[in-house]
């Protein structure tokens, strides 16, 4: 058990790290010009040279990509305009566009997409475990027909057009904005009430027909005909015995899936305009700001990478049919 | 499901049994037809009404786009012509459909929607079918190397195809044609509008060609190792046969069904995948007709103005489904475990 957890450890650092240096090299080493993309349209020779002397692109690669990790690990300094900042670790960069070292940025922006993320996780995992047991207990009936028709098309609509036209005609809910929970939870509820809203509904559609395939399964099991011979009642059959076998592989897939949303929220956020790591990325697009979209995508694989070990260090655990070869 | 083989030609019963027991000792005659599995499915899915729906939903879309210019010439207007005459000084069109202008103009600029309709079909199809036809070649021919000769070459592949899976594919995307224009050499901030839309075109492909035919590959390669130890295969090592004839001939045919069924249901996905990309300000850009972009610009005019932005999220919805829903039938129609 301990070997197979610092295995998983071992090879998911290696993703991370293969991850840094790839994309260390697609945005410092395949463009032409780092340098005067970095600096921006209105670029001085003066701050042209200071980005070249900080990121030391006049030196090898090797070593840019070392400093790079070094930055990670201990920090690192960045002169810009005749002053010297420290970027403390874990430092991914600097923006020059922005004045601000890429950790700050990044940081800001993840607690709204964390709270988008819980809030809508939230609400498709109830709905979707719901309406996939109801349907898997009328199997067969009008409803259950009426629950998975729907749920497949929910599931093929594209997510952003769903998102776009509750953004756009759901006009009784909220503003949507952003505000800290710590402020003033209320408002931070209602303002994020639309967004959770929208990925719930969206998402509960493919929970909906995990769960029910799940549940179908574990009500043919044997156990839960033993429960039933025990003239216990239908409704403590279904949610007692059958619920709990049937939820391992779907919070499975939850456990991945939310990893993908934290991801993924790009979509919601440009829609519903949510100040998240999202909206931060598309901006750092439109400003050619090579430094926030490189540390944008190495928290992304990260949040993924950790995830994934996560979820299946657990699973090992929860389910003990799981063996290790 | 059917028979393998279809005893056809058979004589009504009651005679064919006095055929048999006939002391004449004629002996029965029983026609067979051959049919390989892929005729079956095919003839499955042929019986299929939902099916032939949506393929012919797919087929009309993709006449559209085929026949776009033949469309706005009949209409007689093309997608760059500014209209301005016809725009009142809030930026709102004063027509709505007339004989010249079918599906109106766009509000602020006036450039005729129904002609951005018709070749606005072909940036999500085009990307979309290149993707495909992309991952799935090299999809198979990775999972098939991977899962055949295993050794080092599988341990290699199977590395990559796990670091491609996970990755933040979105991100990358996104970050991606920022990168693209400064590797073709020009500067991002002072490429003109042809410059960027070639590299955008060009980004799109490769980024959603780098990780779409991991998720193939790692399926193939899981179908191989099974079928690797079969008998058939077997024999046609003993009998000496080249590496390259035993995974072309004799693998390949026996993993139709899986590449058939992934493809189909990969297709929609990359039409999904181009008109976001496109939405986020991300892919394609103006001004060239895409559904994404129309979209895009429509949000603001979606009250005054709904049908500029309904008219292409119809479609793009409308053309998803049917294609998921086709996907779905052939996913049964070669995989009858599967049925609904």
């Amino acid at each position: 058990m301990l070997f197979y957890i610092l295995r998983r450890v071992i090879s998911a650092i290696s993703v991370v790290i293969v991850t840094v240096v790839c994309s260390f090299l697609l945005f410092f080493a395949a463009p032409h010009d780092p340098a005067g993309v970095i600096c921006g349209p209105k670029c001085t020779p003066e701050r042209l040279k200071d980005i070249t002397n900080s990121l030391n692109l006049d030196q090898p690669m090797v070593e840019q990509i070392g400093l790079y990790f070094k930055g990670i690990a201990v920090g690192r300094d960045y002169t810009a305009g005749g002053v010297t900042r420290h970027c403390d670790a874990p430092c991914l960069g600097y923006s020059y566009i922005l004045g601000v070292p890429v950790t700050d940025l990044l940081a800001r922006a993840v607690p709204v997409t964390l709270s988008i993320v819980i809030g809508g996780a939230t609400i498709y995992l109830i709905f979707g475990v719901l309406i996939g047991t109801i349907a898997a207990r009328v199997r067969g009936t009008t409803l259950d027909k009426a629950a998975v028709g729907t749920s497949l098309v929910i599931g093929s609509v594209p997510y952003f057009i769903v998102a776009l036209v509750i953004a756009l005609y759901a006009t009784f809910l909220p503003r949507s904005q952003y505000t800290s929970f710590f402020e003033n939870p209320i408002q931070w509820a209602g303002g994020l009430l639309a967004a959770w809203l929208c990925l719930g509904l969206t998402n509960s559609a493919q929970y909906t027909r995990y769960s029910r395939a799940s549940m179908i399964e574990a009500l043919g099991q044997d156990f839960t005909r033993t429960a039933r011979s025990k003239g216990i009642s239908e409704r403590r059959v279904v949610y007692r015995h059958g619920l709990r076998a049937a939820m391992t592989p779907v919070i499975t897939i939850f456990g991945v899936d939310v990893a993908y949303q934290l991801v993924n929220t790009i979509f919601t956020e440009r829609i519903f305009q949510l100040p998240g790591l999202g909206t931060r990325i598309i901006n750092a697009f439109n400003q050619y700001d090579l430094p926030v979209l490189m540390g944008g995508v190495i928290v992304g694989a990260t949040v993924l990478v950790v995830m994934n070990l996560l979820v299946d260090i657990l699973y090992t655990v929860l389910d003990p049919r799981v063996r290790l070869g | 499901m059917e028979p393998l083989i279809e005893e056809a030609a058979l004589e009504p019963k009651g005679a064919s049994i006095d055929a048999m027991t006939a002391p004449t000792g004629q002996p029965k005659k029983v026609v067979t037809r051959h049919k390989s599995p892929t005729q079956i499915a095919l003839a499955r899915l042929r019986k299929d009404r939902l099916a032939m729906v949506c393929l012919g939903i797919f087929v009309f879309f993709i006449l559209i786009a085929v026949f776009a210019p033949l469309l706005a010439k009949l209409e007689g207007q093309d997608t760059t012509t500014l209209h301005q005459d016809l725009i009142d000084e809030y930026g709102f069109p004063t027509i709505s459909f007339t004989s010249e202008h079918w599906f109106g103009i766009e509000p602020r600029l006036g450039r005729d929607l129904f002609a951005r309709f018709v070749y606005g079909a072909r940036p999500s199809l085009i990307v979309a079918i290149t993707v495909t036809a992309i991952t799935g070649v090299v999809g198979v021919v990775m999972g098939l190397l991977a899962g055949f000769l295993g050794g080092w070459i599988d341990r290699v592949i199977s590395w990559v195809v796990d670091f491609v899976l996970s990755l933040p594919y979105l991100l990358f995307a996104i970050a991606a044609p920022a990168v693209i224009l400064s590797v073709m050499g020009d500067n991002p901030t002072e490429a003109d509008v042809s410059q960027v839309t070639r590299s955008r075109f060009l980004a799109l492909i490769l980024v959603l060609s780098f990780f779409g035919w991991a998720s193939l590959a790692r399926l193939i390669r899981g179908e191989v190792l099974s079928l690797r130890e079969r008998e058939f295969i077997a024999a046609a090592k003993v009998l000496g046969v080249p590496t390259h004839k035993v995974l072309f001939k004799e693998l390949l045919p026996n993993l139709v069904a899986p590449i058939i069924i992934s493809t189909s249901l990969a297709l929609p996905t990359y039409i999904v995948a181009e008109a976001g990309l496109t939405f986020l300000g991300v892919g394609l850009v103006e001004p060239t007709p895409s559904w994404g972009l129309t979209i895009s610009n429509a949000t603001t005019y979606y009250r005054a103005d709904p049908l500029y932005l309904w008219l292409p999220v119809l479609a793009i919805s409308i053309l998803v489904l049917a294609l998921s829903l086709l996907g779905d039938s052939i996913r049964d129609a070669f995989d009858p475990r599967t049925r609904r």
